[in-house]
C-alpha cells in the first residue's frame, strides 16, 4: 500500500512563454515506479522537468516530491537531475565534478570518496576520473551526468532525454543501470522520445503534446490490441491530436 | 552552509585562474608597472610623483581590464552556457551560489591585485628606501573598487549578455570616477539640469572616493576618517548592488 504513494505530484500545473507551453498538466507518478514522459519534441517535456527540479516556476498550480514542494532545498535533496546535453565546468575532471557536486549535498569526505569512485566504476568512466571533461565526447558526459545525478542517492530521478546522443552500446549499458537502479526501489521520472528504449523500461507512461495529457497508462495497456508497438500508437495519438 | 558557499567560491576562483587571458594580463600589467619607472625617469625633478601615479594607474586599468573581461562576464555566460543548471538543481539556494560567485571573482582580483600590487610596492622600495601608508592604502583601495565593480557587472550579469554587462559596467566605471566632476557641473548648473546631475551623481557609485592616488603623489598620509567612510561607502554600496542582484536572480528562469 505505501509503495502506491505518490513520490512526485503534478497537480494543474501551468505555464506560458508569450503562449502556454503547459496547459493544466496533472501527473501523480507513484514511489518505486519508472514513469515514461513521452512527446514530441516542443511538446512541453523539458519545461516539466524543470519545473519539477526548481529551475523553472509555474505560472500557476502545485508540484510535490515526497510531500514537498517542488525547487525547495528538502525536495532538491531528494531527487537526482540529468539534463537534457549536459554542461559541466570545463577546468575540472569528471572525478571533480562528483566531488564538487557531492559537497553541495553535505557529503562527508569519506563517504564522497567513496561514491565517487562506486559511480565512476558503475558508468564506466573509472579510466578516465582525471581527465578534464572538455575532452569528453557526448556519451561520456552522458554518462558523468548520470553518475552525478546518483551522488546523493536519489529517492526520485529525474531523467531528461537520457538516451540521446548516445551510440547503441552506450544505449543498451544506460538501460541496464536504469534496470538495475529500478530494482533499488528508486523512483524514476523519464522524459524521451526513443520509445522502444522506453516501453522495455517503464511501468507507466503518460503522452504530452502541446503541454497536455493525451494518455496515460501501462506500455501495454496503452498498446493493447489495436497497435503493434507504443511507437505506433504514439504516431497515431499525437496524430489524432493535430 | 560554509562549506558549501567556500566550495562554491573556490570553483570559480579556479575557473578564472585557469582563463589564459588572465595571465596575459597580469604579464602585460606586471611589464607597464615596470615600465613606469621609465616614464618617472623622463619627468624633470618628479620622477618618483610621475612613477607612482604612473604605477598606480596602471594597476587600475589593469584590474578593471580584468573585471571586465572575466569577472563581468562569468555569470551570463554560465547562464548562457547552462552550467548554472548542474549546480541549481541541487540543494543549494540562489542566494548561496550567487554569493559563491561573487566571493570567488573577488578572491581572484585580490589575487591579481595583490601581485601588481606587491610589484609596485617592492619598485616604491627600490626607488624610495620607503613605502608610505598611502601607497599601501592605495593598491588596497583599487582592490576594493573592482569588488564593487564586480557586483555591479554580476547584476548586468543577471539581466543581459556578456558583451552588454561589460559595456555598462565600463561606463558605469567611467561615470563613477566623473562623479566629483559631475557634482561640480551640478553645482553651476539650472535647477532641471542640476537635479538630473545630482540624481547622477547620488546614483551611481562616487569611486573617485577610493582614489589615493593624490596622497601617494603628494606623500599624504589619508586620514582615519577618509579610509573609515571609503570602507563603509564600499560596503553600504556592495551590499546594495548585491541584494538588488540577488533579488533578480531569485526570479530568473534556466
Amino acid at each position: 500500500m505505501l509503495a502506491l504513494l505518490p513520490m512526485l505530484q503534478l497537480k494543474n500545473l501551468n505555464k506560458s512563454f508569450n503562449e502556454k507551453v503547459i496547459d493544466n498538466l496533472t501527473l501523480a507518478i507513484p514511489s518505486g515506479q519508472v514513469f515514461g514522459f513521452l512527446g514530441p519534441n516542443g511538446a512541453g517535456k523539458t519545461t516539466t522537468v524543470k519545473m519539477i527540479v526548481g529551475l523553472l516556476f509555474p505560472d500557476s498550480g502545485s508540484i510535490k516530491l515526497d510531500k514537498l514542494p517542488a525547487g525547495s532545498l528538502a525536495a532538491k535533496r531528494l531527487t537526482g537531475f540529468m539534463p537534457e546535453s549536459p554542461q559541466f565546468y570545463s577546468h575540472l575532471s569528471a572525478k571533480e565534478v562528483l566531488e564538487f557536486v557531492g559537497t553541495i549535498f553535505g557529503l562527508e569526505r569519506p563517504l564522497l570518496a567513496d561514491r565517487t569512485k562506486t559511480l565512476l566504476q558503475k558508468v564506466g568512466l573509472a579510466d578516465s576520473a582525471k581527465l578534464s571533461v572538455r575532452q569528453f565526447s557526448k556519451g561520456m558526459l552522458q554518462r558523468l551526468s548520470f553518475a552525478v545525478a546518483l551522488i546523493n542517492e536519489p529517492k526520485l530521478l529525474v531523467l531528461d532525454e537520457p538516451l540521446d546522443g548516445l551510440d547503441p552500446l552506450g544505449r543498451l549499458d544506460f538501460k541496464k543501470l536504469l534496470l538495475n537502479l529500478k530494482k533499488t526501489g528508486v523512483t524514476i521520472f523519464l522524459s524521451s522520445h526513443i520509445l522502444a528504449d522506453v516501453a522495455e523500461i517503464c511501468d507507466s507512461v503518460s503522452i504530452i503534446n502541446r503541454g497536455r495529457i493525451l494518455k496515460s497508462g501501462t506500455p501495454k495497456a496503452l498498446t493493447g490490441s489495436r497497435f503493434v508497438s507504443l511507437e505506433e500508437m504514439f504516431v497515431e495519438t499525437i496524430r489524432q491530436d493535430g | 552552509m560554509v562549506k558549501v558557499l567556500w566550495a562554491l567560491t573556490v570553483n570559480t576562483f579556479r575557473e578564472t585562474i585557469r582563463d589564459k587571458l588572465l595571465y596575459s594580463l597580469v604579464g602585460f600589467a606586471a611589464l607597464v608597472i615596470a615600465a613606469s619607472l621609465l616614464a618617472g625617469s623622463v619627468s624633470l625633478g618628479q620622477d618618483v610623483r610621475v612613477f607612482q601615479n604612473f604605477g598606480l594607474t596602471a594597476i587600475l586599468v589593469f584590474q578593471l581590464v580584468i573585471t571586465l573581461f572575466i569577472g563581468t562576464q562569468l555569470l551570463s555566460r554560465e547562464i548562457e552556457r547552462k552550467t548554472a543548471l548542474l549546480v541549481l538543481s541541487k540543494p543549494i539556494s540562489r542566494e548561496m551560489f550567487y554569493l559563491g560567485k561573487f566571493l570567488g571573482l573577488a578572491l581572484t582580483l585580490t589575487v591579481t591585485g595583490v601581485i601588481m600590487g606587491l610589484i609596485f610596492l617592492i619598485l616604491v622600495f627600490a626607488k624610495t628606501g620607503a613605502v608610505s601608508p598611502a601607497a599601501l592604502f592605495a593598491v588596497i583601495f583599487i582592490i576594493l573598487e573592482v569588488w564593487l565593480l564586480t557586483a555591479v557587472g554580476m547584476l548586468f550579469g543577471g539581466m543581459t549578455s556578456p558583451l552588454a554587462s561589460a559595456v555598462y559596467t565600463f561606463c558605469l566605471a567611467l561615470i563613477g570616477h566623473a562623479s566629483t566632476t559631475i557634482w561640480i557641473l551640478a553645482q553651476r548648473s539650472g535647477s532641471v539640469v542640476r537635479g538630473i546631475l545630482e540624481f547622477i551623481y547620488y546614483i551611481f557609485p562616487n569611486l573617485e572616493k577610493f582614489n589615493l592616488r593624490n596622497d601617494v603623489v603628494f606623500n599624504l598620509t589619508p586620514e582615519p576618517i577618509q579610509i573609515g567612510m571609503a570602507l563603509l561607502y564600499f560596503t553600504a554600496y556592495t551590499s546594495a548592488i548585491l541584494l538588488i542582484g540577488l533579488a533578480i536572480f531569485r526570479r530568473h528562469e534556466f
